[in-house]
């Protein structure tokens, strides 16, 4: 009884990706993941406030970054999909999102995430979840840079 | 009897199933609408009195970053 009211509480923990835990074959084709490449993966929504105030920062980073080594890909989990490319495109026009952008309004690929919280950036290297960054953050972009160079 | 008592315990126990929202799903949650006044702002100062009058204290009608679950 007791591990069962153990696994209810931690269920949504248990079936969402953790650090080590490798990306199924059928999300890989959805993000077109390669081998030997660093991947940040953004989950943000136009609603989402903090998610709007991390693009910035991760638009600047992919200035930075080596294309070849490694790569960002927003995911826009968005239902109302127009909503989603209104939003991405006001924010490209403001020259705060310069990365390529999936549209995720059926929820597909964010489930396999199953983040807790949003803003949600996930780290993939070698088809593997390396490690994540779950809700709003102070210096985020000190965090990124951070955690890659503890992957490269 | 008995098992009647039993049959109506689980139908309305069946009631109380929860469905936790996901931290995607929180778009409805995060709209202008769902915030107390529903973005009328002489409805929200009266609400807000009303509420401080029975209370006695007042804030926390809002959610910080936009409803997201974040931090």
């Amino acid at each position: 009884m007791r591990l069962l009211t153990t696994l209810l509480l931690f269920s949504s923990l248990l079936f969402s990706y953790q650090k080590g835990d490798v990306v199924s074959q059928d999300i890989q084709d959805k993000l077109s993941i390669k081998e030997n490449k660093i991947y940040i993966i953004d989950f943000f929504a136009s609603w989402c406030a903090s998610c709007k105030k991390e693009m910035p920062y991760l638009s600047k980073i992919n200035d930075t970054i080596d294309k070849e080594k490694i790569e960002i890909i927003g995911i826009d989990v968005d239902e109302d999909i127009k909503k989603g490319q209104s939003f991405q495109k006001e924010l490209r026009a403001t020259n705060t999102l310069n990365f390529k952008v999936i549209n995720d309004p059926k929820s597909e690929i964010i489930k396999a995430f199953n983040p807790v919280g949003m803003p949600a950036l996930f780290f993939i290297k070698n088809d593997k979840v390396a490690s994540s960054i779950l809700g709003a953050k102070d210096d985020i972009d000190k965090i990124i840079l951070h955690e890659l160079k503890g992957l490269e | 009897m008995k098992i009647f008592m039993l049959m109506m315990t689980l139908f309305l126990l069946g009631g109380c199933t929860f469905k936790d929202v996901k931290s995607w799903e929180k778009g409805t949650l995060a709209k202008e609408n769902m915030k107390e006044g529903a973005g009328n702002t002489l409805f929200k100062k009266f609400s807000s009195h009303i509420y401080f009058s029975k209370e006695a204290s007042k804030g926390g009608g809002g959610v910080a970053g936009g409803g997201c679950g974040c931090n």
